[in-house]
């Protein structure tokens, strides 16, 4: 599998997003895909200018920002492409904490020693610990160490900001550092009761270090997930990736934000927003060795889904009640309870057969049912589902 | 009742499974096996909660039905005490009845709900019954008082719930899933939405506590950890499909050694999966009805389902006259339940 093992100073970033990739080709297939793409025709553009311009030549239509970019990098004027461009202050603050001078490849190198001094910029994640930040240029943020707590956290901010797609969030780090709660059964333990919960432990950057950095551990395990034949989903899938974009606003308190990132990180819903298509694409692009996809097999389902996809259809398909529900509806195994709402606000009848109906000229409907207890009319204002 | 020979009998019951009989006169909504010996209890819409002795003799089954009691109204749920002594059986009727039936005991109400109770569960470590219902409440009771210990406030209408102590993991509408810690019951541990894009069908807790699986009316099964630095591991895989059409995964039920599940849809299928290597180890014939319910035994011998209809494609298509309601039992061999390493891997993970 490709590992590559840079140590992170070699880490190239998004500056629209602030994810981190592994190597710059992907970063510049990650800002066409998101940043440079035509939300009318999807076409994907090499510059965010490059995108305007198409956008108001060929749809007629203005664009002012650059989309999924977080507030203040949005700007159109601003030209980036890869790593290029990035304006000096912007690269500082993101290097900060790395202290690391010679980020080699890439242009930005320039920056890092320089501007040091301020940051702690920590858009990220946090990763590195407070500490001393520049200066010391030894890459021991990373794993391990820092731990400024020890406590079992548990919660982990799990993804670790961007990337994570070869990334293996968090779990790969383990190894090092954290504090075994990985092992541990969540659950049972609870030493951190679950109030606890994120402010406090999760803090943690620690593991987040951990996981940054490594590039390692991207490649080997975890990364499973994607690919394997099961998966095909991916919309769940990606759950680390989507807090990461969410916190940091940098800001102060690392904590805070992380809390924040927990919070969100607990909740799908970010994820499923991640685009299907970065994850799917990114599983694409990663190390991933052996084409899981093409993995042998037995798995899941090839069918359906992929022939037809606009054919396919659910079977039940009503989201607003079980079947238990609906079946509960029928007469049969109503019996007297008319009068108590079953499960819904409306009393649901299934109708055999409606003998007849007619209406009044007061707008009055009457509908006559062929089964017990007959409803003679129906007042004006109510409002009859019929469920076929 | 092989009225057109081969081909029909082959349908109904494709996998040569064992059925057992009699039974019930309409479609069965829950199956349990009990903790300690081969006693299986199943509830049926026609608002019987009956139980059979089965015995197994290597690859040969046999069943004594022994006893039942009945509801006013169809049961949905089951669950048995952790020492098998005592069912528990709730459902349109809003009460939960207590069955001390190895001791030959009456029945007795345990709990009441405002609405049907969908499902319910024994929590062995605290000796409370915890009843999930459509009132969007979740009660626990000590089966000695009549009022429920605690009562939990829901976002929507329980459908599934299933706990392995101490966790408890909580399905209702609206794709809400609610985690409970039951050393502190009082207090949601985590609320998600589902990973999976359409209604909740069933959830089923991991044995080993570290998550659970959510399965969902689109042929979909979510496996999700609670902790989140096991983020990476959670993925969801579709099943239960045939050609256009999209089956609901009705009962998901995990091997009790082995650590495999076994998933069974609305397409009459039912299948073994390994969540840890990602495969699907078997996939077993289509009975010609949907399987709404199954469990396994305490020790993964036998693994019981039923088929009959599961209203999946609405009340249309009940004919009542003809509808038949089967509960099978299916001998899981070796290669359909145990692990296997992932194919390729080289171990990582």
């Amino acid at each position: 599998m490709g590992k590559k093992k840079k140590r992170a100073s070699e880490k190239v970033w998004c500056y629209y997003c602030d994810r981190e990739f592994d190597d710059e080709k992907i970063l510049v297939q990650h800002q066409k895909a998101k940043h440079f793409k035509c939300h009318v025709c999807h076409k994907k553009l090499s510059t965010a200018s490059g995108m305007v311009i198409h956008v108001l030549q060929v749809h007629k239509e203005n664009v002012t920002k650059v989309p999924n970019a977080k507030t203040g990098r949005d700007s159109t004027d601003i030209e980036i492409y890869g790593m290029q461009g990035i304006p000096p202050d912007v690269l500082a603050a993101h290097y900060g904490e790395e202290e690391e001078e010679p980020p080699a490849k890439v242009a930005k190198v320039e920056i890092p020693s320089a501007p040091l001094g301020g940051v702690v910029p920590r858009p990220y994640g946090m990763v590195y610990p407070p500490q001393q930040v520049p200066g010391a240029a030894r890459p021991m943020y990373y794993p391990g160490p820092p731990m400024r707590h020890p406590a079992p956290v548990w919660q982990m901010p799990p993804p670790r900001p961007q990337q994570w797609y070869p990334q293996n969030p968090a779990l790969s780090v383990p190894p090092a550092a954290h504090l075994g709660y990985r092992p541990q059964p969540l659950f049972p333990v609870q030493n951190m009761g679950m109030t606890q919960p994120t402010s406090a432990p999760v803090v943690q950057p620690s593991p987040v270090t951990g996981v940054t950095p490594p590039g390692i551990p991207s490649s080997s395990p975890a990364m499973p997930v994607p690919q394997p034949l099961f998966p095909v989903v991916n919309n769940s899938i990606p759950s680390q990736a989507s807090p990461f974009s969410a916190p940091l606003p940098v800001g102060g308190a690392q904590q805070p934000s992380h809390a924040d990132a927990l919070g969100s990180a607990n909740a799908y819903p970010p994820n499923n927003s991640i685009p299907g298509g970065t994850n799917a694409h990114s599983y694409a692009s990663g190390p991933n060795t052996s084409g899981p996809s093409i993995g042998p097999p037995p798995v899941i389902a090839n069918k359906a889904p992929s022939n037809q996809p606009n054919e396919v259809y659910l079977v039940w398909d009503d989201e607003a009640m079980s079947m238990e529900e609906r079946r509960m509806a029928l007469p049969k195994y109503k019996v007297h309870d008319e009068t108590s709402q079953v499960s819904s606000d409306l009393p649901f009848l299934k109708l055999r057969r409606v003998c007849f109906c007619t209406s009044n000229p007061f707008g009055r409907l009457y509908l006559y049912f062929s089964i017990p207890d007959p409803i003679v009319s129906v007042l004006r204002g109510t409002t009859i589902l019929f469920s076929l | 009742m092989a009225t057109f020979g081969a081909s029909a009998t082959a349908n109904i019951n494709p996998n040569k499974s064992y059925e057992v009989t009699p039974s019930p006169a309409d479609s069965i909504s829950s199956l349990s096996f009990s903790p300690r010996a081969d006693i299986l209890v199943a509830t049926s819409w026609d608002n019987q909660v009956r139980c059979w002795e089965i015995s197994r003799s290597g690859a040969s089954l046999a069943s004594a039905p022994k006893a039942s009691i009945s509801h006013d109204q169809p049961v949905l749920c089951s669950a048995w005490k952790d020492d098998g002594t005592t069912v528990f059986s709730g459902g349109c009727d809003k009460q939960a009845k207590m069955w001390p039936l190895l001791s030959g005991g009456q029945p007795v109400t345990v709990a009441m709900h405002d609405a049907p109770i969908a499902a319910m569960a024994w929590i062995p470590g605290m000796n409370l019954l915890a009843t999930g219902s459509w009132d969007k409440t979740l009660k626990y009771w000590d089966t000695r008082q009549p009022n429920p210990v605690h009562t939990q406030q829901l976002p929507d209408k329980c459908y599934t719930l299933s706990v392995k102590h101490p966790l408890m993991v909580v399905g209702t509408a609206d794709r809400n899933l609610i985690v409970f810690n039951l050393q502190n019951p009082q207090t949601e541990f985590k609320r998600i939405q589902s990973p999976l894009k359409y209604q909740t069908r069933c959830v089923t807790a991991f044995p080993d506590q570290q998550g659970f699986l959510v399965g969902s009316i689109e042929g979909r099964v979510g496996v999700h950890h609670l902790d989140d630095s096991q983020q990476s591991k959670n993925f969801t895989f579709k099943c239960h499909r045939d050609g256009n059409e999209i089956y609901s995964v009705n009962s998901l039920n995990f091997h009790p050694v082995h650590g495999t599940f076994a998933t069974a849809g609305s397409d009459g299928a039912f299948n073994f999966w390994d969540k840890d290597s990602k495969q699907r180890l078997k996939a077993m014939s289509r009975c010609n009805q949907p399987i709404p319910c199954s469990s396994f035994n305490h020790d993964g011998s036998i693994y019981a389902y039923a088929a009959c209809y599961d209203w999946s494609k609405g009340a249309e298509n009940h004919n009542p006259a003809t509808a038949k309601s089967s509960i099978f039992l299916h001998l899981p061999q070796e290669n359909e339940v145990k692990a296997k390493p992932r194919v390729g891997a080289t171990g990582r993970k």
